[in-house]
């Protein structure tokens, strides 16, 4: 059994906890700093009690992914009140927005980061995963536990909502309270 | 060949690396003529990276990885918890064949090693008091011994979990007194998850 237990544990040191500033990126995005911690023990926890059940040909980062989901969804998320989204099929909610305007510019890293808080969390966690981490749309729909047409609309909406509210933040630069208070609480 | 209606329905799964050979041909086609088509996609293929940027800077502290390293790969290999192990299958083995003394050793054994194994957490439990004794003698047949020594308060949680109640001042009325047998109670303390049990700081009576 010990042997068996060591060979587990090398394997899990291998495949899986190289992928922990990766899972971490995305705690803090979905709980803040705070609690990410918590995120992570809880998703490795729970990662080490069924990693029998991890096919090695898969992909481990997509597989801790689903896993961080599914506890954040069951522990933090139900606290919170969120509206439930449109998904492919429904009805346009984002008015039309066709990336004419220069919305970018310097030092906006506190604008994404707040604008990236404030979009729906499954937009959220779509564009984290396809834009940071990088995975197939494939992938994502997996971790989402949702069809790839969902994945590409949530994609499509929730970068053209991202780029509404940074410019919204890029206009009010220097003169917004509330963007004061966020750089305030960031700090 | 794309026009720009098509670019604008294709341009994240472009951006993506997500068309095909053939249609990534066609974009490319389009996007060598079409300025506005081109500004589309450097503005989406910005602010990919301006989210790259924000989000990559963060990096997990050195305590929270070996947090994770100790409450999975290390926990198994440290000897203590299989020392501790044999020592609690030991006295487990030793409460069937010895005097209501050696249970009474064997439980405080038993809480020694929950203390030990594992890293505990702050919780807040709710679930009724039940008596762990009567429930395996219900379920199980087993020789409880209530009679002589009086019943044991154990917490069954919604779930239907059976959480042991750590021996200590705070919870003293709690395993011992029979009369809150049946109440739902409201505990505050220390979880430790893996060995079933809870340390209790304070408790309400709901």
């Amino acid at each position: 059994m010990l042997l068996g237990w060591t060979g587990r544990s090398r394997r899990f040191e291998r495949d899986a906890l190289p992928h922990l500033p990766a899972l971490y990126r995305m705690a803090r995005q979905l709980v803040g700093a705070e609690s990410a911690d918590d995120l992570i023990q809880e998703t490795y926890l729970r990662a080490w009690k069924y990693f029998e059940t991890f096919e090695s040909a898969t992909n481990c980062r997509a597989w801790l992914f689903r896993i961080l989901r599914n506890v954040w969804i069951s522990r933090w998320r139900k606290n919170r009140l969120e509206l439930p989204l449109a998904e492919a099929g429904d009805e346009q909610v984002e008015p039309y927005y066709d990336w004419e305007d220069e919305f970018l510019h310097d030092e906006m890293s506190p604008d994404v980061e707040r604008a990236l808080s404030e979009l729906p969390s499954d937009y959220r966690i779509a564009i984290l995963l396809a834009d940071v981490e990088e995975l197939t749309y494939e992938e994502i729909a997996r971790v989402a536990q949702c069809p790839i047409g969902t994945v590409m609309s949530r994609l499509n909406r929730g970068r053209k909502m991202l780029a509404r509210l940074i410019r919204t933040y890029g206009g009010a630069r220097g003169s917004s309270p509330d963007r004061e208070e966020f750089l305030r609480r960031k700090s | 060949m794309m026009d720009c209606k098509n670019i604008r329905e294709i341009v994240d799964l472009y951006v993506d690396g997500e068309l095909s050979p053939e249609a990534t041909v066609q974009a490319n086609a389009h996007l060598a003529e079409c300025d506005s088509c081109r500004r589309t996609v450097d503005r989406l293929n910005r602010l990919r990276q301006a989210v790259k940027a924000s989000v990559g800077q963060y990096q997990p502290t050195a305590q929270l990885v070996a947090r994770v390293r100790k409450s999975t790969i290390t926990s198994w290999l440290r000897p203590t918890i299989w020392i501790a192990a044999a020592a609690a299958m030991l006295l487990i083995a030793a409460a069937f064949s010895f005097t209501p003394q050696v249970r009474s050793a064997v439980a405080n054994g038993l809480e020694f090693v929950a203390f030990h194994v594992e890293d505990s957490r702050a919780t807040v439990m709710e679930g009724k008091l039940l008596c762990r004794e009567c429930l395996l003698k219900d379920e199980y047949g087993y020789h409880a011994l209530c009679p002589t020594r009086g019943h044991h308060g154990s917490l069954q949680t919604k779930d239907g979990k059976i959480w042991h109640i750590l021996d200590g001042d705070a919870s003293e009325e709690l395993i011992h007194n029979s009369k809150l047998l049946g109440h739902t109670v409201r505990i505050h303390g220390r979880c430790f998850r893996r060995a079933s049990s809870i340390e209790v700081d304070s408790y309400e009576v709901l």
